[in-house]
């Protein structure tokens, strides 16, 4: 076979560098004096770039009582700067500070409203009504504040000049912003990025706050998966912040501006931020604008690591969740971080149990027993590379009509007990590391999937050629390593089971 | 595609003064040429048409054939049949081949294969190794030529159909998007979703009917990029498809439909803490030459994001939505125009009458001439991003040929929507929108709604019966 060839060639130079020709990918690296990283990949394809900042920072950082904040930053970052966005930054200021105090005064008046409630009844009404006027305040302020603002002037810019795959996502270990252009548009793509991570402004801010819990009710209360994924964390993690899936309005709602920017000065700094740009560009040309518009940016201490480890779990944990939806079973068992010798026989389990019609679970359950429409597999929080922090891995069934989710929950465990004590056999191991094999070409046909894969390898490991390194350790894996994690982890004490029973429609819950 | 196809023009206009001259607002760029590589076109004997762009960056190679035909062809009583076809050509077997021996050898070498029918046509995908293009072609004839369609796994994609007919309400943005094109498209084959029955109507007979009507090489355009040259594709071409008998036939269009929805309010009860709201109309199809000024005049009102009306009015400015926008759908048979927003329950008629007044608004007054040039310049600049991959772009040259379009479509399109006029914009505004005559789709709680939806027109109650 070809790739067990390559693979012992491999393991004997026992280099870090590509397992094959084709996968050699000429990574230029820099680091500037202030601790940010680059990689670019000239690629000429067509004359155009993908750029893609990852800050090593995410939700996983939040103190409780702040739970949102990383991810309502990450929303602001569209507002602009203090250059972008503006007609005149110091009017805006100005009407910030008022706002923020009007906030303080509506905040302390609704915390005292309980106590009024109960002691002071009469005067209720006269203190609702005293937060109603400050509320209204705050509009008239954000209306004022409007005519200094050019609004989604951001946004506008990418937009003209022909942006694509223009986002930005908030996980747990990382935040990540990113843009495709035209290719001689890179010093915008610097000119914008830089601003923004040096001089953010924080303007619209509390019509922010709302649109971020329309973002929750959407993505999670109204969506039958989230909600009950919302449950499986929150059961499975008793210590460590993966357990809060999406932020809790009551926290959201309460962020202030000052929340925000001491979230940005402890984490944005650059040496927690890595850069990948790929396309049609030049490394010269990438250095010379990353040295003109990133290289002011002060280095800052290191914040404080999070010491949290999540204890192990004796137990079986379970939850139900009663919802208008069909019937649904989650399962979570804990895992590894990034760096323990066990977290690449995970990836190599998930593939096997979850990867194409031939996989174990999907055999088993859809194709053979025919008891699910679909079983999925997913680590989490599922960087491709490995978790910052010891995450889940997880098993996602939809029953058929008819079938209960005990019989699901059986036919599934009956498949992991297989794997924990029959070896696998050469062929099905081999399949796998086919499909890493190939996975691993088509990773990089797309520029912006390039970049992301980079700046994130880069800043899990701190290193990006963990990349090839990880594929070396994917390639190693055994049929005993795989009996050994499977017995271990995929066990009844160290699993977690939500439900999900349907609530009849006008049934009283 | 000619030399000149995807040349891009910037058209930046100087800006204000009072701003930092490195300001990006004020960066200007060269106009930028891209000429995307020409892919090679060649026709066999029994009319299979292949287009084929050679790309040596990486050891792989990607497929896609499309077919005439769709679900819009499902015979009556019979919804689903095409797209039940489509998806058990790749699970019931093939060629002397069991469907568990195609799962096994496919998933072995990392290798894919699938086919689908939409309401507007039929395609077959493959992605490969280039080192198992050999024997990948050998599974994808067999699976195109000689599918045995299999009982039992007929009667199991029949089973999980059903299924997922039976879970078709639990998302209530998948039901709001399900009832409004059941309800804008009343009437037309666009509004036929399978049932049930539907379902259970099917059998192999049909779906062995449904294979030898539209499988056929004069049926077919294939488009394939990847790490060959031209003369190994047509050796293979030769080798896994010379046999393929031609039916000298052509698949008779779908005969145009009238339009007989009713305006008015569907409300469809479900029990979320939001109001999913989606009003619109029947709008442009493909082959409409004003879709080039609508798509200008729907970006600035809502299709552009951040930077549209509604977007900036209903999201940004008073914090109503996280998605909130507009959609213009250019189908082949019939487009349609729709306002969608996802808003607290009790804010739907809030957010509901802001989006009738700027679709009114627009219709009445048109749109800026800033905002047109915004829309022209994101649209233009950013086509290159359809064309920036060699299966993009292959693709795309031979849908052209498929859809019937000329050759230079493509350019056509970039100079069309130079030539968009503010007038245009305005003409286009006027004749289509249609704000007093909308399907509003309604989904949510109205106990919670701050308004009763009947403030929008008469109230049909959604059935929410699985049949």
């Amino acid at each position: 076979m070809k790739f067990l060839y390559s693979l012992l060639l491999v393991l004997i130079i026992g280099t870090a560098a590509a397992a094959t020709d084709n996968l050699q990918l000429p990574v230029e690296k820099f680091t500037l004096e202030n601790g940010m990283t680059f990689l670019i990949v000239e690629r000429h394809t067509a004359p155009v770039f993908s750029g893609f900042i990852s800050v090593r920072v995410g939700s996983g950082w939040e103190k409780i009582g702040n739970i949102g904040t990383a991810h309502l930053f990450e929303h602001m970052m569209f507002k602009g700067s203090e250059t972008v966005g503006t007609t005149d930054i110091e009017a805006e200021k100005e009407l910030w500070v008022k706002e923020d105090s009007i906030w303080a005064r509506i905040d302390n008046a609704r915390q005292q409203t309980r106590y009024i409630r109960l002691n002071q009844e009469d005067k209720l009404e006269a203190h609702l009504q005293y937060i109603a006027d400050l509320e209204a305040v705050l509009d008239s302020l954000a209306e004022l504040g409007s005519q200094y603002v050019v609004q989604n002037e951001f946004d506008e810019i990418y937009t003209r000049n022909g942006g694509a795959e223009f986002n930005a996502t908030t996980g747990y270990d990382f935040t990540q912003y990113f843009v495709s252009l035209p290719s001689n548009r890179l010093e915008l793509w610097f000119n914008m990025e830089s601003d923004r991570l040096k001089k953010p402004a924080l303007r619209e801010f509390f019509p922010e706050r709302n649109v971020v819990s329309e973002e929750r009710r959407q993505s999670v209360e109204n969506n039958s998966d989230s909600k009950l994924f919302e449950q499986l964390m929150g059961v499975a993690f008793i210590a460590h912040p993966y357990q809060i899936y999406w932020e809790w309005q009551s926290e959201e709602n309460n962020l202030t501006r000052s929340d925000l920017m001491n979230f940005f000065h402890t984490y944005y700094i650059p040496q927690r931020m890595v850069a990948a740009v790929v396309g049609d560009v030049t490394v010269d040309q990438v250095k010379a604008m990353a040295e003109k518009y990133f290289g002011d940016i002060q280095k800052r201490p290191d914040p404080e690591p999070l010491y949290t480890r999540e204890p192990e779990q004796q137990g079986e944990r379970r939850v139900d969740l009663h919802y208008e939806a069909n019937p649904a079973v989650f399962i979570a068992y804990h895992k590894t971080a990034f760096d323990s010798p066990d977290e690449p026989v995970f990836k190599v389990i998930e593939r096997l149990l979850g990867e194409g019609r031939t996989s174990r679970l999907y055999k088993a359950l859809v194709l053979e027993k025919q008891l699910c429409i679909d079983v999925e597999i997913d680590v989490f929080p599922g960087s491709r590379f490995g978790d910052l922090f010891a995450g889940s891995f997880n098993i996602y069934a939809y029953p058929k009509e008819g079938i209960t989710t005990a019989q699901v929950e059986e036919a599934i465990y009956d498949e992991l007990k297989g794997l924990a004590t029959k070896p696998v056999d050469s062929l099905e191991l081999t399949k796998v590391k086919n499909n890493i094999e190939a996975d691993y070409i088509w990773s990089t046909y797309h520029n912006m999937g390039m970049a992301s894969s980079l700046a994130t390898a880069q800043n899990l490991a701190r290193d990006w050629r963990y990349l090839y390194r990880l594929k070396d350790k994917l390639m190693a894996v055994t049929a005993d390593d795989i009996r050994r994690v499977a017995g271990r982890y995929l066990i009844e004490n160290n699993r977690t089971v939500a439900t999900l029973i349907p609530l009849e429609k006008g049934a009283e819950q | 595609m000619k030399k000149s196809i995807l040349t891009l023009f910037v058209l930046l206009l100087a800006v204000a003064t009072a701003v930092p001259a490195d300001h990006p607002r004020n960066m200007k760029f060269e106009p930028l040429a891209f000429d995307p590589p020409e892919p090679a076109r060649f026709e066999t004997s029994s009319g299979l048409v292949v287009y084929f762009l050679e790309d040596h960056q990486l050891p792989v190679l990607t497929f896609r054939a499309f077919f005439h035909g769709s679900s819009a062809y499902d015979p009556p009583g019979k919804a689903g049949l095409i797209s039940l076809t489509a998806g058990l050509l790749r699970r019931g077997g093939a060629g002397d081949r069991s469907p568990e021996q195609i799962d096994q050898d496919l998933d072995f070498v990392g290798a894919s294969i699938g086919s689908n029918a939409s309401y507007d046509d039929i395609t077959a995908d493959m992605n490969c190794l280039v080192k198992d293009a050999d024997f990948c072609f050998g599974i994808l004839s067999d699976i195109l030529m000689r599918p045995k369609f299999d009982s039992a796994k007929l009667e199991l994609d029949k089973s999980n159909r059903k299924d997922y007919i039976r879970r078709q309400n639990d998302d209530a943005a998948e039901l709001s998007r399900r009832v409004y094109y059941q309800t804008v498209y009343t009437g037309h084959p666009y509004s036929i979703y399978p049932t049930l029955a539907s379902t259970d109507n099917i059998t192999r007979d049909d779906i062995i009917a449904a294979h030898k009507r539209f499988y056929h090489p004069d049926n077919c355009i294939m488009a394939i990029a990847g790490d060959m040259t031209l003369d190994e594709v047509k050796g293979y071409i030769n080798k896994y498809f010379a046999s393929w008998p031609k039916s000298g036939r052509q698949i008779e269009p779908i005969a145009p439909a009238d339009p007989q929805y009713t305006p008015g309010v569907y409300y469809a009860e479900k029990d979320v803490n939001q109001a999913i709201i989606r009003m619109g109309h029947l709008s442009l199809d493909d082959r409409n030459p004003d879709r080039f000024a609508f798509d200008i005049m729907n970006f600035a009102l809502g299709g552009g994001g951040f930077v549209s009306r509604m977007t900036g009015r209903v999201r940004t400015s008073a914090g109503l939505a996280y998605s909130v926008g507009t959609y213009q759908y250019t189908r082949p048979l019939m487009g349609t125009f729709f306002g969608y927003c996802y808003t607290s329950a009790g804010q739907m008629a809030r957010a509901t009458q802001m989006m009738i007044d700027i679709i009114a608004e627009v219709k009445t007054d048109g749109i800026t001439a800033e905002e047109m040039e915004l829309a022209r310049e994101s649209i233009i600049n950013s086509y290159i991003f359809d064309y920036d991959t060699p299966s993009e772009i292959v693709n795309a040259r031979a849908e052209v040929e498929f859809l019937g379009f000329p050759p230079d479509h493509l350019r056509r399109v970039l100079e069309a929507y130079q030539q968009v006029t503010l007038d245009d914009c305005t003409f286009v505004a006027k004749k289509y929108l249609d704000p007093d005559n909308m399907v509003i789709v309604i989904t949510g709680n109205k106990a919670l709604f701050d308004k009763p939806p009947g403030l929008f027109g008469p109230v049909v109650d959604v059935p929410m019966e699985i049949k």
